[in-house]
């Protein structure tokens, strides 16, 4: 009898949570976000360090329902884009490491979201996307870093048209090169999002909030490749 | 007894996969083609993206079916401040009201945009 409830034990940690990776919790690994317990967030300009200029835009939207869906207070990137841009405040580089407490004053801020763009290639023959993101979430209050996870996100657009032949080669490579170009980039933004975030400790709105210290944290960097 | 050990083992086993894998929570919000439909009209306004994100955000609204059955934060002080933009002043400051109401947290920035409006 032993044996059997010993093999269902090891059988539900096996089943339970493969993806598992560390056995840090998100109260070892993310302990300012216990402490503060931020509700509010304002999404800094992302800061763009590819020759890709368009992708702060393309990225900069995409952490709003996804932060919202974790539970915090996002401020709409549409409403506090302008006020950066009129205060000049749409470099966030100049409060990468500086003092926040002005966001707290203006917007009522706990904490304020950074994310660095440090790649954003695209082969269109191979179809492929890789975006290379960092993501520093600082307190307003105290300055202190909450939360930082980088992540490399492959995004794999290749289409298979079934074709056989010299012609259908041709067709795939075709196909391929238009599904990449018509691709909203902003698609790749969004799955690195949902990759790196998938460890962000829950706030105010989640039913998980203040139960999820225990949770697994994941590694500092997250490596996928997705279609 | 080999029976009442076997169902406490079955037991043990569902309730062990049930809290282990936590992060697997239904969505708070129903977002639907929002992010879509938005960032459209941000990057290439027509009066045809406009009607269509107006639309997005009475659909919104109108149909939250996520688990916390209100409306994302933020997404009322869009509409609002979009209504205000487009002419209909005071059912837009309604709306920019409402998401005070509705998340008072927003209160020192939505009031601040409502007072640089009415000036």
């Amino acid at each position: 009898m032993k044996h059997i409830l010993f093999i269902v034990a090891v059988a539900a940690m096996l089943v339970s949570c493969g993806s598992t990776s560390s056995l840090t919790t998100l109260a070892e690994k993310y302990p300012g976000m216990y402490e503060e317990q931020p509700v509010t967030i304002v999404i800094m300009p992302p800061i763009n360090q590819t020759n890709h200029a368009e992708a702060k835009d393309y990225f900069y939207t995409t952490l709003y329902a996804p932060l919202c869906e974790k539970g915090y207070y996002v401020y709409s990137p549409y409403l506090t884009m302008e006020m950066f841009q009129q205060e000049s405040a749409y470099d966030s580089e100049l409060f990468l490491e500086g003092d926040l407490s002005k966001f707290h004053e203006v917007l009522g801020a706990d904490a304020a979201m950074f994310t660095i763009i440090k790649n954003w290639r695209r082969n269109n023959i191979g179809g492929a996307l890789t975006v290379d993101i960092q993501y520093t979430l600082r307190s307003t209050k105290t300055g202190q870093t909450l939360y930082s996870r980088g992540g490399t996100i492959t995004v794999d657009t290749s289409v298979n048209t079934g074709g056989g032949g010299l012609f259908g080669a041709l067709a795939d490579l075709a196909a391929t090169a238009i599904a990449t170009a018509a691709t909203d980039k902003v698609v790749a933004g969004r799955r690195c999002n949902a990759y790196v975030l998938t460890d962000f400790p829950k706030g105010k709105y989640s039913s998980l909030f203040g139960k999820d210290q225990k949770n697994p944290a994941g590694k500092d960097h997250v490596t996928a490749t997705v279609r | 007894m080999m029976k009442k050990l076997l169902s406490l083992a079955v037991l043990a086993f569902v309730a062990f996969t049930v809290t282990s894998c936590v992060s697997t929570t239904p969505p708070l919000y129903s977002w639907y083609g929002y992010e879509d439909a938005v960032y459209t009209n941000y990057k290439k306004p027509t009066e045809k993206s406009q009607a269509k994100v107006l639309e997005q955000y009475r659909y919104v609204i109108e149909k939250q079916k996520g688990s916390r059955g209100v409306v994302p934060p933020g997404l009322y002080a869009e509409y609002g401040f979009l209504l205000y933009k487009t002419g209909k002043k005071e059912e837009g400051l309604g709306y920019m009201k409402q998401e005070i109401a509705l998340y008072p947290e927003s209160e020192v920035y939505i009031s601040r945009i409502i007072k640089q409006l009415e000036k």
